[in-house]
């Protein structure tokens, strides 16, 4: 079990990822932006961030680069559906800037849950080691 | 008309010299040499005659002259009416031939700008589309795992991912014509690209439609292959439609001379070759409302769940990432012609 902070600002997706996530039995604590993601990481250390690339007020672009700067050992997974960019485009900037993984949107989430583990698992190794 | 290069200015004053000469020659023989046997009528005149001979013979002389002059001006003025009558239809049918093509820059500009508003607005509702998708295929998912798996709740929900698959089919499709994706551009024989792709149309054109491809040789450009294959098989199958089934496609390449008229059509001119690819066919033709719009996103005039919209969009998309030009022509019955120019290149 892990503590995972989901940033999606389409509601809909993030209620099916919670419960995805909660389902995979971890532990789920959600922000609508990029905003509400850097102050939930002020107060808290999740293990691993899932979040989607165009949202308002902060993207997910800024939100990666700020958050490896900061929280260098966080792994990252970003999520995208496109938009003015081809998702790819947004997804491999983001990878360039920090983020471990990432998915175009529609995602299979058993490949989702499967990189959440891998990374997870990765980190263990990491901090046995 | 004389042009006044040809006409004999010194005739008027010949003319007068001439006749001033005579008229000098007959006063002098009138007067000297004793005429007066013939001239007994002119009497009570005769001392006045050899003068009045004189005076009439030069105003007959200076009369001709003036007349001579007056109608070779007259000539060099209606020659240079119609010199700068010549030359103001020249400017004006090239004024006209400029207006016609500048509108034409227009137009097409206009267009590109229209499509890429268009792309742009695709690209964001494509977002928000997978953003959809994606909540129902995995809200679906996790519902249906909790069924048993010979239900028919489950079999049913499988239908709706079938569904969304679509769905998935149709958005990347979109995002294929609203962005702008990398491909990998090479250079290409033009001709043996288009029989790759005929290759690969004809067992699924009916036997009733025959195509002819009619070549230049060695025609290169710098392009993706894959890319002209889609272009060709877009055009062709909308053509195939059109001709309900039956009918002749003629396919033409051929190099353009770089000062084929052709070329004006072109938005960004460039100094260098180009070749044209022309595909024809005998189909149902289309109205100028439907031209203005055949490249819009959507935009169809086939039945319901039988097309797109999005072929000849992605043809236009494609053309310009190839630096080329797409033009049509048609009309209604008799068929239809699309013209492809783009930039011709040295073989590998």
């Amino acid at each position: 079990m892990a503590k995972i902070l989901l940033v999606e600002d389409d509601d809909l997706v993030r209620d099916m990822l919670t419960q995805v996530l909660h389902r995979a039995s971890h532990d789920v604590f959600c922000a609508s932006n990029g905003e509400e993601a850097t102050e939930y990481l002020q107060r808290e250390k999740p293990d691993l961030m899932v979040t989607d690339i165009i949202m308002p007020k902060k993207s997910g672009i800024t939100l990666i680069s700020e958050v490896k700067h900061r929280h260098p050992n966080l792994e990252i997974i970003a999520i995208s559906g496109g938009g003015r960019l081809d998702p790819t485009g947004y997804l491999d900037l983001s990878e360039s800037l920090g983020a471990s993984v990432s998915f175009e949107k529609p995602i299979d989430n058993t490949a989702l849950l499967m990189a959440i583990d891998l990374l997870l698992h990765g980190k263990k190794e990491k901090v046995e080691n | 008309m004389i042009p006044p290069a040809k006409q004999k200015s010194w005739l008027p004053y010949l003319v007068v010299g001439g006749g001033i000469l005579i008229s000098f020659l007959l006063w002098h023989f009138i007067l000297w040499h004793h005429v007066e046997a013939y001239l007994d009528l002119l009497l009570p005149y005769k001392s006045y005659l050899s003068w009045l001979a004189l005076l009439l013979g030069i105003s007959l002389s200076i009369l001709a002259g003036t007349i001579i002059r007056i109608i070779q001006l007259d000539d060099q003025r209606t020659a240079l009416l119609n010199e700068m009558q010549i030359t103001l239809k020249k400017e004006m049918s090239e004024r006209l031939r400029a207006e016609e093509s500048k509108q034409k820059l227009e137009i097409a500009l206009l267009q590109g700008q229209k499509l890429q508003a268009i792309g742009t607005l695709a690209g964001g509702i494509a977002h928000d589309f997978n953003n959809i998708l994606y909540a129902i295929i995995g809200y679906v998912e996790m519902t249906r795992e909790e069924e048993d798996k010979n239900s028919i709740k489950y079999n049913n929900l499988g239908k709706v991912l079938e569904a969304t698959k679509r769905g998935q089919e149709l958005i990347s499709r979109i995002l294929a014509f609203s962005r702008k994706q990398h491909h990998e551009f090479e250079v290409i024989d033009l001709n043996n690209t288009i029989e790759a792709a005929l290759s690969l149309l004809k067992p699924t054109i009916p036997a009733s439609v025959s195509i002819q491809f009619e070549k230049n040789h060695g025609i290169s450009i710098v392009g993706n292959q894959t890319q002209i294959h889609q272009v060709l098989v877009n055009i062709i199958n909308n053509a195939v439609d059109a001709m309900e089934g039956e009918g002749t496609i003629i396919i033409r390449s051929t190099h353009l001379t770089t000062d084929d008229p052709l070329l004006k059509q072109l938005t960004q001119s460039s100094p260098q070759k180009y070749c044209k690819l022309e595909i024809s066919d005998t189909g149902h033709g289309m109205d100028q409302a439907t031209m203005e719009r055949v490249y819009e996103p959507f935009f169809t005039t086939k039945e319901v769940g039988k097309g797109s919209g999005l072929g000849l969009s992605i043809v236009h998309s494609i053309i310009k990432e190839h630096r080329g030009e797409i033009l049509l022509n048609s009309q209604l019955g008799h068929g239809t012609t699309f013209t492809i120019l783009l930039p011709e290149c040295s073989p590998k």
